[in-house]
């Protein structure tokens, strides 16, 4: 009872109620939709100091075993002290973390943005290796996906223009017709798949996440 | 050749290099830039959690605000500290309460905000208006369209055997994914390069000083 | 300041805002001189002797919505308008005093309500002839899911870790919820065929469920015991950061077997490249839209938008689920047709029109404002 109907009970009841609240703009369901966003990020503040806790005592038990490349958790460890650290001492230097000049944003700004950077900038040679892969067309399927791919990277550099000076006209019709169709059918499959799947959440149908 | 003096250019440009050493293989310069980030990460995460989310949202209202409706906001601290229960063996299905709340609450969501924002948006762009039409090309253009957006829907068709017809219709379907994957596709790589060019320019211009 | 109180045809109105919880009150003017430059909204009420300013009306659109905390519901407001022109300034009042009232229905969704009733009814209908009917249901193939067990076992007989690492949204988005589905089947084979798993999470509420899910499917395998919650990590709240963290596991654990379940962002071509060049199998599923290009390039199975949706149908076959997807699939015929008589009445409308009859026309013009 406590273990499975309640839980199921909280879901139909808050599904409905802010289904409901959709249609009512009339105090005090007009705000209800707002209310249960605030409750929602409330909840997952709390969820995300398990989260913290979890990675935390991952790399304590790699340092505590000394498991393969332990060393590399102090790392781990140095890199959380000194964000958080800084965060709270610009907080109380600045009265906001985020002020352009304390510390914490200086890390942010010089460490952590050419670390994401970097990562995003990976992209540039996975795609080069994915389409190696990719225009090695493997079946009927896959020389449709590299035919229309070929056609808008040379579209969209000056080579293509000199190849044939109408392949960026092709290209950008390939993408106002030719991508635009199948991504529209998508998007209404996937969205009438959401609203199939919440229907069977709210009627405890579908219950994996409760388990 | 102006080398940076800046020892936070080479701080940067040395982790840059640190993760772009992955591509050769995994070794552990990679391994400290990695723990590193994520180690920084989930600080910056914490504090950005707790200054934009929980001051504003919990902290403010609770201990400053007047409204006689802010003790509201004791019922989610109250399920938030459930989660805590999987600390402990015998309470650990606590967490469930609060997952049940956040999932019944972003089913009722998403039911009316999915018709309103995809499914309208994307019925009312495939009907033809007369402006679609406007010009023979423009019209069979607008046709191929509305045939790639029928074909698509109909591979997405699950509850009935796809031959006959149906099977027709889906088979065209996967070919209009494809192609339109395929356009995504090559699109998206110019945008890539252009996210390494920005990166060299960094450790070619600013760190090494080699380009102007 | 020189105030000419001019005749002019400017009219003012005020009324209450429309579908709104009250506390707010419309002031829109009408025959408005194209030559106006700026146009300044005062209220007052009863027992106020002069007006205050309340705003800046748009010179767009002639209107300002007044939501002043001040505004009582059921309280009568009077406006006056100051058009500012080049060479004057026209003082317009509203004709009536704007009252504030909250409705009770918001009259502008009324398509959303149509479809969620005409929907809901036929995935409701069809569940229950699916309960009294099980037999006949059916539901097509699809392969990455039946692909599943081959992966895991292939992983086990490799001697290889197989590896779940979810997409970048919270439990609130549907992808999520059918990953983790997907991650109880995968998760049962790893605990059936005793080969160790690890669980990555950006989320930390998707963590805890994915514990639970992880449980359960153990529990149900019959090995409770060898259920280890160290397993199902916690990596990071940052995109990219998140990304470090899944490569660099991928490439030391070298898995055989990667589930990439969820909603992904640009990382989704970091990732499968890399679970590529550790030589796994590779089985993604995605709601967006725009990585689906990349997983179909470099995975070998992809669970194509609401492919991956229709999972715990495929997977549980229960009939209620099945029922549900049969429902979902005659929506889908629904707005088909719709679709499909948009495009003939679009299409013969415009025929009829450029031949002197607007009436065809005029009807499919209703149904689009529909939408």
């Amino acid at each position: 009872m406590l273990k499975k109907q309640i839980p199921l009970a909280i879901t139909f009841i808050t599904g409905v109620i802010i289904v409901i609240t959709f249609f009512i703009p009339h105090p005090p369901f007009g705000r209800l939709q707002q209310d249960a966003l605030t409750w929602y990020s409330v909840i997952f503040g709390f969820t995300m100091l398990l989260g913290v806790d979890s990675l935390v005592r991952f790399h304590y038990r790699k340092l505590r075993r000394r498991e393969k490349g332990w060393w590399f958790s102090i790392i781990f460890y140095g890199g959380f002290l000194l964000s958080f650290i800084t965060g709270v001492v610009s907080e109380v230097r600045f009265g906001d973390a985020f002020n352009i000049n304390s510390s914490f944003m200086y890390f942010y700004n010089t460490i952590l943005i050419p670390l994401q950077s970097t990562m995003f900038a990976l992209l540039a040679f996975f795609i080069a290796s994915a389409s190696y892969r990719a225009f090695r067309a493997r079946n009927i399927d896959a020389t449709f996906l590299l035919v229309t791919a070929v056609i808008v990277m040379l579209g969209r550099v000056p080579v293509g223009y000199m190849l044939w000076h109408k392949l960026p006209n092709l290209t950008s019709w390939i993408l106002n017709v030719l991508q635009l169709g199948p991504m529209r059918g998508i998007m209404i499959g996937i969205a009438l798949g959401t609203v199939a799947m919440s229907l069977r959440l709210i009627l405890g149908i579908e219950r994996t996440y409760l388990s | 050749m102006h080398i940076s003096t800046n020892p936070w250019v080479w701080i940067a440009a040395i982790l840059t290099l640190a993760i772009y050493s992955f591509l050769y293989k995994d070794n552990p310069f990679y391994k400290f830039a990695e723990h590193l980030f994520m180690g920084l990460s989930i600080g910056y995460g914490a504090v950005v959690l707790w200054y934009n989310s929980i001051i504003p949202r919990l902290w403010n209202p609770l201990a400053h605000g007047t409204s006689p409706s802010r003790f509201y906001l004791l019922i989610p601290i109250a399920i938030g500290l459930l989660s805590f229960g999987i600390f402990s063996k015998k309470y650990s299905w606590l967490i469930k309460y609060p997952l049940a709340f956040s999932v019944g609450a972003y089913a009722g969501f998403s039911i009316p905000v999915t018709f309103e924002a995809s499914i309208f948006e994307q019925i009312s762009g495939t009907i033809l208006t007369k402006q679609m039409m406007a010009t023979p090309w423009l019209a069979i253009s607008n046709l191929i369209m509305f045939v790639g957006v029928i074909t698509t829907i109909t591979y997405f068709y699950f509850s009935k055997h796809h031959k006959g017809l149906l099977g027709k219709s889906a088979r065209t379907g996967i070919v209009f994914l494809m192609l339109a994957f395929g356009a995504s596709f090559g699109y998206t790589v110019m945008a890539r390069i252009s996210l390494l060019i920005g990166r060299m320019q960094f450790l070619l211009h600013d760190w090494l000083g080699i380009i102007k | 300041m020189i105030l000419f109180i001019l005749f002019s045809t400017i009219t003012v109105k005020a009324f209450d805002t429309p579908n709104d919880g009250g506390g707010s009150i419309t002031i829109k003017a009408y025959n408005v001189p194209e030559t106006v430059k700026k146009a300044l909204v005062y209220r007052k009420t009863e027992g106020d002797t002069t007006y205050t300013l309340a705003g800046v009306m748009s010179i767009l659109s002639y209107r300002y919505v007044d939501a002043d905390s001040t505004i009582k519901n059921g309280k009568p407001y009077y406006y006056r308008v100051d058009f500012y022109f080049p060479d004057t300034v026209i003082s317009v009042v509203s004709d009536s005093p704007g009252i504030a009232y909250a409705q009770w229905y918001d009259k502008s969704k009324t398509s959303s309500l149509i479809f969620l009733i005409v929907f809901s009814t036929l995935v409701l209908v069809f569940i229950q002839l699916a309960k009294k009917d099980p037999e006949g249901l059916y539901i097509r193939k699809i392969p990455a899911l039946d692909a599943i067990d081959e992966a895991v076992g292939r992983s086990t007989e490799l001697g290889k870790p197989t590896f779940f690492v979810h997409g970048l949204l919270g439990i609130t988005d549907a992808g999520t919820l059918a990953a983790l589905t997907i991650l109880r089947r995968v998760a049962k084979k790893v605990a059936e065929y005793d080969t160790p798993i690890l669980v990555t999470n950006f989320d930390p509420i998707v963590m805890t469920a994915s514990q639970e899910t992880v449980k359960q499917a153990y529990t149900e395998a019959g090995r409770p015991d060898a259920y280890n919650e160290k397993n199902i990590i916690y990596l990071t709240y940052e995109q990219f950061g998140y990304t470090a963290g899944v490569d660099g596991l991928m490439v030391r654990e070298k898995p055989g077997a990667i589930f990439l379940q969820g909603y992904f962002f640009a990382e989704s071509l970091i990732l499968a490249e890399t679970g590529h060049s550790v030589g796994a199998i590779q089985i993604a599923g995605t709601t967006a839209k725009e990585q689906l290009p990349f997983f179909v390039a470099a995975c070998d199975y992809v669970l194509i938008g609401e492919e991956m949706l229709a999972a715990s149908s495929y997977i549980g076959r229960e009939p209620v689920m099945l029922g549900s997807v049969k429902g979902a699939d005659w929506g889908k015929a629904f707005l088909m047709g719709i679709i499909g008589i948009g495009v003939v009445l679009g299409t013969v409308g415009a025929i009829l029109q450029s031949a002197g009859n607007g009436a065809l026309m005029n009807v499919f013009e209703k149904i689009l404002a529909f939408f």
